[in-house]
């Protein structure tokens, strides 16, 4: 008895310690690449920090002049609002449609896999430059392509209008992802339900709206609220794709954060735009949870009765 | 329980200590000498590809004479100027480092007048004049002169043999620019005469008010009554027109892509072309910018130098490492892909008599004595910004601005 006593600590003391182990070098790497810099630019919010010279304190003077002197300020969060709200609902639906199709079982839909996903790994500098070429009006391939069905295309690039469409479809590019996590929670849907709704009668159209979209609503959750937020720090693209332009139409408010920082020199302010930007992706997110009950569908809870 | 926390708590400390002194002796590094007892000196470039190879090449060169200094090349790529911030702010900054955005960094290098006037009067004589202006702020020297490159006109003279257009000459006017440009243009085939950057950079579009007698800003740096003057609007409106003539088209970038493709008779920019266009097979010649009426051909100097950290520890060491940098032997080296800087080397290599090269030469003669707004604008990113809003409305085909509308609200 004595020995079995002294013995269970140190037993409880490798099997806590272990799993610490294990996940050591992620929690040092969220620590001082997470966690630090995060604590830090709230700091730097709070000062006038040049990046030559002293940083001086001027309390919440960052955040006034982000909602009283800046107009670039609403003028960045509302086109990246418009960007989000036509990107989002497109990406979900083309990445469903496309997980959709890699489903069926076709001849070769392996291949087809392949070349969905591919863009996806494909680097976004790459990714813009290539879209660059692409979109250009005079010698562009897309307008190329439509002239030959008669269709003279707009300046791409240099039209107000036009711009923020152009970085929808360019970063539509990335749908590979998204198509990937609904493919597998697809192919995840027992073939039984299918086999039972066709005995009775159900067309494919109807199986798809009572027995796919409602299995999968949970990663239709996960997959909206990770796009939001992609959607809403999107740099890469604006930055090397239009700058910001044409006339400011694609000034999203990453590139707004961006040049703050690295090309006027305004650290503390650029600090005080991230972290309003951040309080508004937290707050959408829990919004999203928040109405998630009333759309998500989790197996778990059916089981219990359905009750909540 | 109490003894797995402590030791978890250790654990951390010892990984976190781990860390932290991988991140610092890189600084103590810099500090201290080689093992060889030499004096580390860190140089940052912007270079890439090629041209990294090229600048080791010759970095080993001045450490294997040189018996107490060892330079390290960093070279940071494209971010550079994000790499250099981040490191002038961590108090990390390479010793000697390119620049050319003097005005932006000029707090954290150190003046270089001192070091200079050692040197003698000769040393300084031998750089061209209009290159130091581009390589100091308020009077201080903060760089020395390492490459440049002045803006000329590039032509396809593909596309004037077949109209059987002579090529232009030093000495056109913006007249005989357009009116080639009318000629050139075959809305047919798609060839425009003329492309010129629909959203130019700021910095370099002011070359063409000081070719009309103009400027953005005044010794003071007030845009009120200097970018709104006569003089100012006459030159966009000359620009403007051009494109509602429909014998110019603004570029979606520098007008590189245009040019490549052969469909552009001429646009304006630096030396960065000389090689890419060859490369796209394009038959072109240069020549001056053209001049206004009772103007001069004047153009925007981009300017390249290497500047000292005022942190660095050992500035005689650097400062001997720059010298050689700038030096003769050098420039000569680069050659291949930098305008020299050192008029002895331009004279011994008959540079200004190259029917290429000798352009940009001419084009920096004629260009002393204009300062660029960003040296005497305080905070002129943002200027920069808003100036290129303004000039993306006067020229984008969807506002199109009346110029003189444009930038009498701009100096408000």
């Amino acid at each position: 008895m004595l020995k079995k006593k002294e013995k269970q600590p140190s037993f409880t003391l490798v099997r806590k310690r272990v799993p610490y182990l294990f996940i050591l070098p992620w929690i040092i790497g969220f620590l001082v690449f997470t966690l630090g810099p995060l604590g830090s630019s709230l700091i730097m919010s709070l000062f006038d920090w040049p990046i030559t010279g002293e940083a001086k304190f001027i309390g919440l003077n960052n955040f006034t002049k982000m909602f009283t002197a800046d107009p670039q300020f609403y003028d960045s969060l509302v086109i990246t609002f418009k960007f989000a709200a036509i990107f989002v609902p497109l990406n979900l639906i083309s990445a469903l449609v496309l997980a959709l199709l890699i489903t069926q079982p076709v001849k070769g839909v392996k291949i087809f896999r392949t070349i969905f996903y591919l863009p996806a790994v494909v680097s976004g500098v790459a990714v813009s430059i290539i879209w660059g070429w692409i979109f250009n009006s005079e010698f562009g391939v897309l307008n190329y392509l439509l002239s030959l069905i008669g269709i003279e295309g707009p300046s791409w690039l240099i039209d107000p209008k036009w711009a923020i469409v152009t970085i929808v479809i360019a970063s539509a590019w990335g749908v590979g992802t998204m198509m990937l996590i609904f493919y597998t929670d697809i192919k995840g849907i027992p073939p039984e339900l299918y086999e039972a709704a066709s005995i009775d009668g159900a067309g494919p159209l109807r199986q798809f709206f009572n027995i796919t979209i409602p299995t999968i609503t949970p990663t239709i959750l996960f997959n909206v609220i990770t796009s939001v937020i992609a959607a809403l720090q999107q740099l890469t693209l604006v930055l090397l794709l239009t700058g910001g332009g044409p006339l400011k139409s694609t000034y999203f408010y990453g590139l707004f954060v961006y040049n703050n920082a690295f090309k006027h020199h305004q650290l503390g302010y650029a600090s005080a735009n991230a972290w309003f930007m951040f309080i508004i992706i937290l707050i959408l997110t829990m919004l999203i949870f928040k109405s998630s009950s009333t759309w998500v569908f989790y197996e778990a809870e059916m089981k219990k009765g359905g009750k909540k | 329980m109490k003894l797995s926390k402590m030791k978890l708590i250790l654990l951390f400390t010892i990984a976190l200590a781990l860390l932290l002194s991988a991140c610092n002796s890189t600084k103590s590094n810099s500090d201290e000498a080689t093992e060889d007892g030499k004096v580390k000196i860190r140089f940052a470039t912007w270079d890439v590809g090629n041209d990294v190879q090229l600048q080791q090449n010759l970095i080993d060169e001045f450490n294997a004479k040189n018996e107490k200094i060892k330079v390290v090349l960093e070279a940071y790529g494209g971010e550079y100027d994000t790499k250099i911030t981040a490191g002038i702010g961590a108090k990390d900054a390479p010793d000697v480092m390119y620049m050319w955005n003097y005005p932006q960094y000029k707090d954290a290098l150190e003046p270089l007048d001192s070091y200079i006037d050692k040197n003698g009067e000769e040393y300084k004589s031998d750089f061209y004049e209009s290159l130091w202006n581009y390589n100091s702020v308020g009077g201080e020297t903060l760089g020395l002169p390492v490459g440049y490159t002045t803006h000329v006109v590039y032509y396809n003279k593909d596309l004037f043999d077949e109209k059987g257009l002579e090529y232009p000459q030093a000495g056109w006017t913006w007249a005989d620019l357009q009116e080639t440009a009318k000629k050139l243009t075959n809305k047919d085939k798609k060839i425009t005469g003329f492309a010129f950057p629909g959203k130019p950079d700021p910095y370099d579009f002011e070359m063409y008010l000081w070719g009309n007698g103009a400027s953005y800003v005044d010794s003071d740096g007030k845009l009120k009554g200097n970018l709104n003057s006569t003089k100012s609007i006459e030159t966009f409106s000359l620009f403007q027109d051009m494109l509602k003539d429909g014998y110019a088209i603004t570029t979606e970038g520098s007008g590189d892509t245009e040019m490549k493709s052969g469909k552009v008779g001429m646009f304006i920019n630096g030396a960065w072309y000389l090689s890419p266009l060859k490369e796209a097979g394009i038959n072109y010649g240069v020549v001056e910018v053209p001049t206004f009426e009772n103007g001069k051909s004047v153009s925007i100097v981009s300017s390249s130098g290497i500047a000292m950290s005022k942190d660095s520890k050992h500035k005689e060491a650097a400062f001997e490492f720059m010298k050689f940098w700038t030096g003769k032997e050098a420039n000569k080296e680069r050659i291949a892909f930098e305008l020299p800087v050192l008029k002895s080397v331009v004279e011994e290599e008959k540079l200004q008599e190259d029917p290429v090269k000798g352009v940009f030469y001419s084009m920096l003669e004629q260009s002393e004595g204009y300062t660029p707004a960003s040296f005497i604008t305080e905070n002129w990113s943002q200027v920069s910004e808003n100036l290129g809003f303004v000039f993306e409305q006067i020229f984008n085909p969807s506002t199109r601005v009346d110029p003189k509308k444009a930038l009498n609200e701009a100096v408000k």
